[in-house]
Parts: structure tokens; C-alpha cells; sequence
């Protein structure tokens, strides 16, 4: 067998083990296979079974604290389809309007505070100011704070209808819990003008700050960040963008659709690949088969999240979205746009359509109609529901007893639609930038930024405290032995080590 | 005149050793009063932010953590400033101290003075998992101590 070396990148930041990536070598010192692993979470499918289904919307989101709104909306969903009720269409629109609300923030806080690093502060600079300090140092101190005023608005919709925003106990199989009264409209209404300014706004910092600096478009189309993939999002009846309800669309690399089917059929499209060197399992589109981690039209491998939502949208709903899509596509050279880091810029697009769609919203004379439950009837056996979340296409599914008690669930989550599009741009990255045992740092920034485009989420327990031991890069023999070891602290200094280490 | 103190217990319930902040807070809130506040929050990310803007002077937090280092309900205390806060690898991790970067830069009122007390874990990933013998054990030497931090005389149980 060919010798082969591994290299690990073991990235202890949140906290230990939240995330690393392996790089294999060949004898040559040249990368084999590069991907990343993660903890991820383990038990839920055990721990859901033998519950009411109905406690799946407050179970699921607590499973995650950066995302709840998403995992409640698609459980939500899933029970609809369980009971086989339809919700009248003012609890309709309530769940639109609240979806939305949180599009707004966390597309916003994602814009400014973390994707913010890497091109507002921008790839080049110093590792200590690519962090929340240096996007206010660029930004200023009030656009910063106006970031901030506008998520605390946004939360205090969200928690005005949904009771709480971390776990929110709003929807119900068939409607919602509470609908909205005349008083608490006009606040909708407010705040989803102010929305649609402030995304206006972050459109003309993402212009200013990253348009007009080429440096960075070239870095956004240049072939490091590039993969030739399938893409799958949520459209309309029109193939228009949707964040809450539709049918799934996936689209080839040239943007031909290669199918179009409801969150009930998801089998069918949706399979797993596993690998023995990973326990992440790598979802693909079924009809095009397994070809491993690579690109182009025979390949199965697809992603999700803003970038692949705009790919597989002929347009968007609201006007002022549709002009900032025609001319980011405009830019990048037409549809599809196959660059991972033009997430950012897709992502202040869908920014300026959630805004404008919680308007549009808001300001339906039907919102306030308190037609906002359907009683479910029928018996219980199986339900699917999917929703966009921020970080792409969500799949809850769920299969129950006659009295609606659970026997299994399963969970198709963002960050599984993209492993392995994310593993091949660790790859990519690695490949470009890695020469024999000598790790450096532009490695690591490059790396990172390729998966940071992502923003993979693994699901992960809620812990806050940093680790004393942000990144640490491991050499070793595919037997395991360590020859050589970087280690990078929070403060950017790098120790290296020897084969002790 | 506003409390004091703020307890601020993190963690996720249904995550095993992670159900630490919630016992944590529900043994503290009799504590609770004028002086004190305890507040539980299963929330990461830019959650934190909201308990940390506008929080008394004195902020301690009790955490589960993982290092891998120490035995299984070992406490770590750490002030704020013992630790860095590195841009993670990807945008999910924001943590507590960007969070409190944050709020000093934008001048929402965050805490002038921040203790970390947090209890090494055996499991914090496993949904539905329980709480290791250890890590619940360290449940009433760590509430004494952010206690004692916060300048708060125990309230006993059975009083």
C-alpha cells in the first residue's frame, strides 16, 4: 500500500472538539483527501422515540440555541403533514411573517459580525482583527450599534407572537398558538419598514465595501473557492425563492432543473453516502448517483444556503430583491454562480427579500384574522416538512403510532446537504495552498474561509467558553504517529513543534 | 438601584453533562433577590448578547466545559481576561467573549467585572443523555463559589 500521512486541523475554538479537519497526504507530500469532522450530536432519533410527536417543535429547537426558530418551523410543518391538516391562511401567513423576522436578524448578524471578517475587515488582515472588534472598527460604532437595535426590534416580535424567541411554543399541528392583533400589526408594520431600509442600507456597505474593492471580487470568483455542483432551495409555484413553503428544487450546474418535488418525496431525491473515514454522512442527490467528492453534471454532490437558494430561483418575489439578483448575477457573470464565497453577497440579497416579504406580510389585511387553527381529524402515520433555514434546506420527518406517539424521526439537516460540497472545498484549499509537511498559516485563514462560507452548523450544545487552544494543525503518518505539530492561538502567535509535541 | 451581581447559567438541558447550567440556576434562584439576579439561558451565539448588555456590575457565569484535561466535574475559574477570543472557523461559534467585545465597543452596558466558572464534562453531546455522577456532585461547590463571588450568603435549602 502507498504510504500516506494525515494531517489534522483541529480547530478547539468554542469549545474542544467542535470541529477539525484531516488532511491526508500521499508519500509525496501531496493531499490525497482532505475533510472535516465534527462531534455531532448523538441519540436524538433514541431520545425522540416513545414522545408525542406534538413535542417535537420544543424538543428540536432546543437541540440547537443558534437556530430554534428553524428546527420549530420545520417540525411545525412536519406535524401539518402528520395529521393531514391544512392551516387556515392567516396561520399561514403568522408563520410566514415570523419566519421572516428571523431571516431578517440572522441574516443581518451573520452579514456584519461574522462573515464580516473576512471581507470587511478582508482576508489579508492581521488573524487579531479579523474578529467582531475589527468589523465595528471598519463599519463604525453606529452602524454597529444600529446592527444591534435592529436585532433586539426583530426578537421582540418574534418573542411578541412566539413567546420566546430561544424556544419558541407558537406553532401547532394545523395553525398557530396566538395570532396578532391590530396593535401588534402596526409594530410589524414599523419594524418591517425600518427592515427594509436597513437592508437597503447593508446592500450599499456590501457595494462599497466589497464591490469596489477588486481585489476581493477576484478572490470570490478565483478557481480556490470554485466547485461545478448541483444546487437544491425551497421555490414558489413560480420558482420563486421561498423561505417557508414550496416545493424543493435542485438544478444542475448549468441551472437545468433536475427535479422539483415535495418535502413528502424527499427519499426519493435525498440518499447518504458514508465513508469509513468519517462519520459524517454525505447527502447527494439520488438520481445522479455517488461519483464521489467531485464536480460537474454526473455528480451527485449538491449544496444549499444563499448561494444555491439564488441558483435555483428563476427570481425573487419582491422588487427591490430582484434588482440586487439580477445584478449579482450580473456581476459573477450569469446564472448559476458556482463561487462559495459569493454566499456573503447572496446572503444580502435574501436579506432585502426577507425584509421586503415581512412587509408585504405585515401589511395583509388577513394577519389579524383569528381563523388561525385547523383541528386535526385524522390518524396519525407519517409526516415530512421542510423549511429554508439560514443555512440551507431543513427536512424533519417524523413516522408515529396511531396516537401520534413517535416510533422514528429523522432530521435532514443544512450542514448535511453541504458536507460534501464543504469537504471538497477543504480539499481544494488544502491542495492549493499545501506543500509536503509545511503547514502555514495562509493554509489555515484559506481553509477556514472556505468553510465559514457555510457556516456549518453540527448541531452543537450551547456551550460559550473558548478553549485556551483555537486551532492546532497535526502532521502525522497514517498510522497515527505525530511528525510535526502548528498550533495558533487566539491572539494569532504560532508555536510549532516537533515530533515531542 | 439595580442588583449587584448576575449568575448567568448557560447550557442546554437535553445535552447530558450540558444540563449543568440549568441545575446550576434552579438551585441558585432561592438565592435570588434584590442583590442578586440568576438567569438561565440555553441560548448560544448572539443570544448571550441580551445577558450581557445592561447586567450588573458583577457578571459570573457558570458553564460546562470540555478541555479534555481534567477530571470529569473539575471546576475552572477564569476571569474573562484569562481567555482569548479567537475568530473560530466557522461563524456559529461566536461565544461569550466576542459577545462581551461587543457590547463594551457599542457601549450597551456589559459588566465590568466577568468570572468564568466552568465544570469539565465527561459528555455534553449525547441528546437525552444523563448527567455524569461528577459533574452533578460539582453542582454545590460551583453555586457556592459564583455565590461567594456575587458577595451572597447561601440561602440553605431547608431554611
Amino acid at each position: 500500500m502507498e504510504e500516506r500521512r494525515r494531517i489534522v486541523i483541529d480547530p478547539i475554538t468554542r469549545l474542544e472538539g467542535h470541529g477539525k479537519i484531516d488532511i491526508i497526504l500521499d508519500a509525496l507530500g501531496r493531499v490525497e483527501r482532505a475533510y472535516f469532522q465534527v462531534p455531532e450530536l448523538r441519540g436524538f432519533e433514541k431520545f425522540a422515540e416513545g414522545r408525542p410527536a406534538e413535542e417535537m417543535p420544543q424538543i428540536t429547537s432546543r437541540i440547537c440555541g443558534v437556530c430554534p426558530t428553524a428546527h420549530h418551523m420545520a417540525a411545525t410543518k412536519a406535524l401539518d403533514d402528520l395529521y393531514k391538516v391544512t392551516p387556515p391562511p392567516a396561520a399561514r401567513k403568522i408563520r410566514e411573517l415570523v419566519y421572516s423576522t428571523f431571516m431578517v436578524e440572522d441574516h443581518a448578524l451573520h452579514f456584519y459580525f461574522l462573515g464580516g471578517p473576512d471581507f470587511v475587515v478582508g482576508p489579508e488582515a492581521p488573524k487579531a482583527e479579523r474578529n467582531v472588534l475589527g468589523v465595528i472598527a471598519r463599519v463604525g460604532v453606529e452602524t454597529g450599534k444600529r446592527v444591534i437595535a435592529m436585532r433586539r426590534r426583530l426578537r421582540e416580535l418574534i418573542a411578541l407572537v412566539g413567546g420566546k424567541v430561544v424556544h419558541p411554543v407558537f406553532g401547532l399541528p394545523g395553525g398557530v398558538a396566538r395570532g396578532i392583533t391590530a396593535d401588534e400589526q402596526a409594530l410589524f408594520v414599523q419594524t418591517a419598514d425600518d427592515a427594509v431600509e436597513f437592508a437597503r442600507f447593508t446592500l450599499d456597505v456590501f457595494r462599497n465595501v466589497v464591490l469596489a474593492n477588486p481585489s476581493y471580487i477576484e478572490l470570490i470568483v478565483s478557481d480556490m473557492f470554485t466547485h461545478r455542483t448541483h444546487y437544491m432551495g425551497l421555490v414558489d409555484e413560480q420558482n420563486r425563492l421561498n423561505f417557508y413553503e414550496g416545493t424543493v428544487r435542485v438544478v444542475g450546474p448549468d441551472a437545468v432543473e433536475r427535479a422539483s418535488f415535495r418535502a413528502r418525496d424527499y427519499l426519493t431525491y435525498v440518499a447518504e453516502h458514508v465513508e469509513p473515514w468519517s462519520y459524517v454522512k454525505f447527502a447527494y442527490f439520488k438520481p445522479a448517483g455517488w461519483k464521489g467528492f467531485v464536480d460537474g453534471p454526473d455528480s451527485g454532490v449538491y449544496c444549499v444556503a444563499p448561494l444555491a437558494r439564488l441558483n435555483v430561483s428563476d427570481g425573487l418575489a419582491t422588487p427591490l430583491a430582484q434588482a440586487a439578483y439580477e445584478e449579482y448575477f450580473a456581476t459573477l457573470g450569469g446564472r448559476p454562480v458556482h463561487h462559495t464565497l459569493a454566499n456573503h453577497w447572496a446572503r444580502v440579497v435574501e436579506l432585502l427579500y426577507a425584509a421586503e416579504r415581512m412587509r408585504e406580510l405585515a401589511g395583509d389585511p388577513e394577519i389579524i384574522s383569528p381563523e388561525i387553527r385547523t383541528l386535526p381529524t385524522e390518524t396519525p402515520t407519517e409526516g415530512m416538512g421542510v423549511v429554508e433555514a439560514p443555512r440551507g434546506t431543513l427536512i424533519h420527518h417524523y413516522a408515529t403510532d396511531e396516537r401520534g406517539v413517535i416510533r422514528k424521526a429523522n432530521l435532514i439537516v443544512a450542514t448535511q446537504n453541504n458536507s460534501a460540497r464543504i469537504a471538497m472545498s477543504v480539499e481544494k484549499a488544502a491542495k492549493g495552498l499545501l506543500s509536503g509537511r509545511e503547514i502555514s498559516d495562509g493554509l489555515l485563514n484559506m481553509v477556514e474561509m472556505a468553510f465559514r462560507a457555510y457556516d456549518p452548523c453540527h448541531g452543537c450544545a450551547t456551550h460559550s467558553l473558548p478553549g485556551s487552544m483555537p486551532l492546532l494543525v497535526r502532521v502525522r503518518e497514517y498510522t497515527g504517529e505525530i511528525v510535526a505539530t502548528l498550533r495558533r492561538d487566539g491572539d494569532g502567535s504560532v508555536h510549532r513543534g516537533g515530533t515531542a509535541a | 438601584m439595580g442588583a449587584a451581581a448576575r449568575i448567568l447559567c448557560l447550557g442546554n438541558d437535553l445535552l447530558a453533562d450540558d444540563a449543568l447550567g440549568r441545575a446550576a440556576a434552579e438551585r441558585l434562584a432561592r438565592s435570588a433577590g434584590p442583590e442578586l439576579e440568576v438567569v438561565y439561558a440555553p441560548g448560544a451565539g448572539f443570544a448571550l448578547l441580551d445577558h450581557l448588555a445592561g447586567a450588573p456590575p458583577q457578571l459570573v457565569l457558570i458553564d460546562a466545559i470540555h478541555t479534555g484535561r481534567a477530571e470529569p466535574g473539575t471546576i475552572h475559574e477564569l476571569s474573562a481576561g484569562d481567555l482569548v477570543a479567537p475568530a473560530g472557523p466557522s461563524p456559529h461559534y461566536v461565544g461569550l467573549l466576542e459577545m462581551l467585545q461587543l457590547a463594551r465597543a457599542l457601549d450597551l452596558s456589559a459588566p465590568e467585572r466577568v468570572t468564568i466558572l466552568a465544570v469539565e464534562t465527561a459528555d455534553e453531546l449525547t441528546v437525552g443523555g444523563a448527567m455524569h455522577p461528577l459533574v452533578a456532585a460539582a453542582i454545590p461547590p460551583v453555586c457556592a463559589r459564583a455565590l461567594a463571588i456575587a458577595g451572597i450568603r447561601e440561602v440553605n435549602a431547608r431554611a
